[in-house]
C-alpha cells in the first residue's frame, strides 16, 4: 500500500511537472530558444498565488487565474523586451539573456520574499482523502488533476484549433506560415504568453500542496529541461508522459534511496539521456 | 568523371523531395542546375555537398564514394560549396575569413595567408575590410573567395549571383569565368536565365524531384517538358493553339 | 576581434606598449599598494582574472556557453584537498591529478553535446555541475556538506601555506601570464580561425573543413584544464572547500560576466571585466554586508541580460564602436 501511495504520489506531481515543462517545450519546438528562466516563471506563481492568499484572500480558482494571467503578461513582456532581440543575434547573447534574467528573477525573489520556505495558508483544498486503501492529501490530488487537464488542453489548443495550427506552423517553417499570412512574430509572442502562463498556473497548483522558497526555481527550470529532453523537444503529449515518468521516478528514489537522491536520478538521467537518446521519446532533435 | 550521382533520393517522412535523381560531371565541365522553386535542387545540392544524407542512391567523387561523407570530408576531398544567403564570418576581416579556408590545405598560418592574399586579390576584395561593412555582392564574393582557398577541384554555385545589379552580375559571372579557366569544374544551381546561358555548357533541368531535361542551355529551354515546368500545362498548350 | 591575429605590423607598436604596461602594472601593484586589503583584491582579481580567461577560451572564442563551468573549478578545488586528507599529499602535488579529472569530465560532456545544438550543451553544464554539487554534499568521503580542508600549518614550502598573501599574489600573476600567453598563442593559429568561424557559423565552417566536434572538444579541454587549475589554486590560498564554494552556480556566474562584461572572445576582455566587478564586490559586500550577496546577484543577472541585450560583445566592443566617434570629436575641437 505504500507503494501504490508513493506511485500515486509521484504521478500527481509529475502532472504538474508536465504541465510547466509543455510551456518549455513549446518554446523550443517555435523558435529553437532555451528558456533557463523558466523554472522562475513556476517560482513566481506560486508566489503570485501566496499575494492573492494573503492580500485577497482569495481560492484556488481566483489565486490559480492570477497566476496564470500575470505570468502570461510577464512572458509576453519579456518577449518583447528581451527575446525577439536576441534571437537574431549570437548564442552566447541567447543563453546569456535568459541565463541572466533567470539570476536577477531568482535574487529578487530571495530579496523580497527571504530564502525561508513558505506554504499557502489553508485553502478550501485543505483535508486528506481516501482513495481505495491510500490516504492523499485533497489539495495534492486536485492540482494533479487540473495539470493533467490543463496539459491535455494545451495539446488540444495546439492540434485543434486555428491559433493552435498557426503556431504550429511557424515552429514548422517560418518562411512558409510568413507566405500564408501568419506572422511568426505575434505567434511567437502568443506561445511566450503560454508558456509562462502554464507556467504561473503549474506554479500556483504546486503551491497549495508543497511547500518552497525562490530556491525551487532552479531545481524546477532543471527539472523541466529533463522533461524536455525525455519527452521530445517540440512536442507537448511528450512532455506529459515523461512528466508523469520523472515525477514517478523521483517519488521511487526519494522513498528508496532517500529524499537527497531524488534530484541526483533526475540530474543523472538527463546526462545519460543526452548520451544515449537526445531526441527523447516522441519528438525532433 | 569527376562527380557522379546514381539514383539519388531523398525522403522527409512521406514527402518525397527528390526521387531517383542522376547526375555526371566531368572534370573541367561548368554544368547548370535550373528548375521551378520546391523542385528538388536544393535538397539535391546539399546532398551532393554533404550536409544531407541521401535516402537512397550513391555519390562517387574522384573514386571515393562520398554519399554519407560529412560537409567537412567533402571539403577535404576537394568538393567546395557556397551558401544561397552569404554566411560572412562577421566579426573577422576579408582576409580573415579567406584564411579560414586556406587553412585547410596549408596549416601554417603564414602559409595560409599567404594563400590567402592570393584569394583576395583574384577576387578583387580588399583584405583588411571588416567583413560586415561588406554589402551583399562584396559578401557573395567573399564567399566564394573563401571557398577557394580550400582549394576544390568542384565548386558547387548555390544561387549565389541571386539579387546583383547587371553591372555587379557581370563582374560575378567574369569572376566564376576566371575561376573555371583555372580548372576548376564547376555546378551552379540558378535561376538567372543569363547566367545559365552565358557560363554553362551542359544544363540539368529538375522538377518535382528528378532531372527532366538535359542538354545545352539552348536546346533545353525550349524542350516542351521545361516549360510545362515552370509554366504549367496550360501555357504549353495555348502554344500550340496560339 | 583579435588584433594581434590580424593586418601584419600595423597595430603592434600600440599593443606592444599596453601590454608593457600592464605587465609593469601587476607586478608592481604589491610593491606600491603594500595594505593587505589591497593585496587581497589584487588576488582575487587575479584568480578571478584567471578563471574568466579560462572560460573564454570555450565560451568566448568558440561560443559554447558553459554555464556550470563550476564543475571544473570544483574539481581543480576538492582533488588537491581529498588527496591530502586521503593520504597526506602536499596539495600542489594533486593538480596534475585534478586536471585528468577535469579534463576527463569535459570529454564525458562534450562528446554527446557538440554533435547536437549549442543549447544542449548549456543545458548540460548547468545539469552536470548541479548533480555533482548536490553528490559531493551526501559523500561522506569528501567532507559531505562540511568540506574539507587544507593544512592549517606549513609542513615544508611544498604545502605553499604563506602568511602573507605577496607569494600568492606571484604565483597567481604567473599563472594568469601563462593563460594569457596560451590564449594570444591560440588566437594566431589556425586552431584560433577555426574557433572563431565555429562561433560564427558551424555550417560554413564545416563546409571549409574545420573539424567542428573535434576543435569544440580541444577548445573544452584547454579551457577545462586552466578552470581546474584555477581551482587549485583557491584552495591552495584559502585552504578550504564545500559544495557551495566550488560547485555553486555563482561560481560558474562570476567567470562568465566577468569574460563577458570584459569581451567574451577577446584577449584582455576577462581582465577588464575583473578590473571593474571584483572592486565593485568587494565594495557592495562591505556596503550591504550580510545581505549584499543578494543584491550583488541580483545586479549581476540584471548586467548579463543587458549585455546580452545591447552589447553582447561587452566593454571591448563598446568601446571600439564609440572611440572613432570620439576621436573625431577630439580632432574637430
Amino acid at each position: 500500500m505504500v507503494a501504490v501511495q508513493v506511485i500515486v504520489g509521484g504521478l500527481l506531481l509529475g502532472a504538474i511537472y508536465a504541465l510547466f515543462s509543455s510551456g518549455l517545450t513549446l518554446i523550443w519546438g517555435m523558435m529553437n530558444f532555451i528558456n533557463f528562466a523558466h523554472g522562475e516563471f513556476v517560482m513566481l506563481g506560486m508566489y503570485v498565488a501566496l499575494l492573492v492568499v494573503v492580500w485577497l484572500g482569495g481560492g484556488p480558482p481566483l489565486f490559480g487565474l492570477a497566476a496564470a494571467f500575470s505570468l502570461f503578461v510577464l512572458g509576453v513582456a519579456i518577449y518583447l523586451s528581451l527575446i525577439r532581440y536576441v534571437i537574431r543575434g549570437p548564442m552566447l547573447a541567447q543563453i546569456l539573456s535568459t541565463f541572466g534574467l533567470a539570476l536577477f528573477l531568482r535574487y529578487s525573489a530571495f530579496f523580497i520574499f527571504s530564502a525561508n520556505f513558505v506554504s499557502l495558508p489553508q485553502t478550501s483544498l485543505a483535508g486528506t482523502i481516501r482513495i481505495g486503501g491510500i490516504f492523499l492529501p485533497v489539495a495534492q490530488l486536485v492540482a494533479g488533476v487540473v495539470a493533467i487537464v490543463l496539459t491535455m488542453a494545451l495539446h488540444v489548443l495546439l492540434t485543434h484549433t486555428g491559433v493552435g495550427s498557426k503556431l504550429l506552423a511557424v515552429a514548422e517553417d517560418r518562411a512558409a506560415a510568413m507566405l500564408m499570412g501568419i506572422r511568426p512574430d505575434r505567434m511567437q509572442m502568443l506561445a511566450w504568453g503560454l508558456s509562462a502562463g502554464a507556467a504561473g498556473i503549474a506554479g500556483a497548483l504546486m503551491a497549495t500542496a508543497y511547500p518552497w522558497s525562490p530556491s525551487v526555481g532552479e531545481t524546477f527550470g532543471l527539472i523541466a529541461f529533463v522533461v524536455v529532453a525525455l519527452g521530445g523537444f517540440g512536442s507537448v503529449l511528450g512532455s506529459l508522459y515523461a512528466g508523469l515518468i520523472i515525477g514517478l521516478i523521483q517519488a521511487i528514489s526519494a522513498f528508496w534511496l532517500g529524499a537527497i537522491y531524488k534530484d541526483i536520478v533526475v540530474y543523472g538521467l538527463f546526462v545519460a539521456l543526452l548520451w544515449l537518446r537526445p531526441q527523447g521519446l516522441m519528438g525532433k532533435a | 568523371m569527376l562527380l557522379e550521382a546514381t539514383n539519388v533520393s531523398k525522403a522527409f517522412g512521406n514527402f518525397l523531395a527528390v526521387a531517383g535523381a542522376d547526375l555526371s560531371v566531368e572534370e573541367g565541365e561548368i554544368i547548370g542546375l535550373i528548375g521551378p522553386n520546391g523542385a528538388g535542387k536544393s535538397t539535391f545540392f546539399n546532398c551532393l555537398a554533404g550536409e544531407t544524407a541521401p535516402t537512397t542512391g550513391r555519390i562517387v567523387f574522384a573514386g571515393a564514394d562520398v554519399t554519407r561523407a560529412s560537409p567537412e570530408a567533402h571539403a577535404r576531398a576537394g568538393i567546395g560549396r557556397t551558401f544561397q544567403v552569404p554566411t560572412t564570418f562577421t566579426d573577422m576581416t576579408v582576409i580573415d575569413n579567406v584564411m579560414v579556408g586556406a587553412f585547410l590545405r596549408h596549416p601554417q598560418r603564414n602559409d595560409a595567408r599567404d594563400h590567402a592574399r592570393r584569394i583576395v586579390e583574384l577576387t578583387g576584395l580588399r583584405g583588411d575590410q571588416p567583413a560586415r561593412s561588406l554589402g551583399t555582392p562584396g559578401r557573395k564574393r567573399l564567399e566564394i573567395a573563401r571557398v577557394l582557398a580550400t582549394g576544390p577541384r568542384l565548386l558547387l554555385l548555390d544561387e549565389s549571383l541571386a539579387g546583383l545589379t547587371p553591372a555587379e552580375l557581370h563582374d560575378a559571372i567574369t569572376l566564376v569565368r576566371r575561376i573555371h579557366e583555372t580548372g576548376i569544374t564547376i555546378v551552379i544551381v540558378e535561376h538567372i536565365m543569363e547566367v545559365i546561358m552565358t557560363l554553362t555548357k551542359r544544363v540539368l533541368v529538375f522538377n518535382q524531384g528528378h532531372v527532366i531535361a538535359s542538354g545545352t542551355p539552348e536546346a533545353v529551354v525550349s524542350e516542351e517538358a521545361v516549360i510545362e515546368a515552370y509554366l504549367g500545362r496550360r501555357h504549353r498548350r495555348r502554344e500550340h493553339d496560339g | 576581434m583579435a588584433a594581434a591575429a590580424g593586418p601584419d605590423g600595423q597595430s603592434v607598436k600600440p599593443q606592444r606598449l599596453t601590454l608593457t604596461l600592464l605587465a609593469a602594472a601587476l607586478l608592481l601593484y604589491p610593491l606600491v599598494l603594500t595594505n593587505p586589503f589591497y593585496l587581497d583584491i589584487g588576488v582575487t582579481f587575479l584568480l578571478a582574472a584567471i578563471s574568466a580567461s579560462a572560460w573564454n577560451i570555450v565560451g568566448g572564442y568558440a561560443g559554447q556557453v558553459s554555464v556550470g563551468h563550476s564543475m571544473f573549478f570544483g574539481l581543480g578545488a576538492y582533488t588537491p584537498l581529498l588527496f591530502y586528507t586521503l593520504w597526506g599529499w602536499p596539495p600542489v602535488a594533486a593538480v596534475p591529478a585534478a586536471v585528468v579529472l577535469s579534463v576527463a569530465l569535459a570529454l564525458a560532456i562534450g562528446l554527446p553535446t557538440f554533435r547536437l545544438t549549442g543549447h544542449y550543451f548549456s543545458m548540460a553544464t548547468i545539469a552536470v555541475a548541479e548533480l555533482i554539487r548536490i553528490f559531493t554534499g551526501t559523500w561522506n568521503l569528501v567532507g559531505a556538506a562540511i568540506g574539507l580542508q587544507g593544512p592549517a600549518r606549513a609542513r615544508g614550502w611544498w604545502d605553499l601555506t604563506f602568511r602573507s598573501e605577496l607569494p600568492y599574489y606571484y604565483l597567481f600573476l604567473g599563472v594568469l601570464a601563462l593563460v594569457l600567453a596560451t590564449t594570444a598563442l591560440v588566437e594566431r593559429r589556425r586552431f584560433g580561425f577555426y574557433l572563431r568561424a565555429i562561433k560564427a557559423s558551424e555550417r560554413a565552417a564545416a563546409s571549409l573543413g574545420v573539424p567542428v566536434r573535434h576543435t569544440k572538444m580541444r577548445a573544452l579541454v584547454l579551457s577545462a584544464t586552466f578552470t581546474s587549475i584555477a581551482g587549485s589554486l583557491y584552495v591552495i590560498k584559502t585552504g578550504f572547500i564545500d559544495p557551495d564554494s566550488a560547485f555553486g552556480i555563482l561560481v560558474s556566474v562570476q567567470m562568465v560576466i566577468i569574460a563577458a562584461l570584459g569581451g567574451a572572445g577577446t584577449l584582455y576582455g576577462p581582465l577588464i571585466g575583473a578590473l571593474i566587478l571584483v572592486p565593485l564586490q568587494t565594495a557592495t559586500n562591505s556596503l550591504f554586508g550580510g545581505g549584499g550577496s543578494g543584491l550583488t546577484y541580483i545586479l549581476y543577472g540584471g548586467i548579463i541580460v543587458l549585455i546580452a541585450r545591447f552589447e553582447p560583445g561587452g566593454l571591448y566592443e563598446l568601446w571600439h564602436r564609440v572611440a572613432p566617434y570620439l576621436r573625431r570629436r577630439a580632432h574637430a575641437a
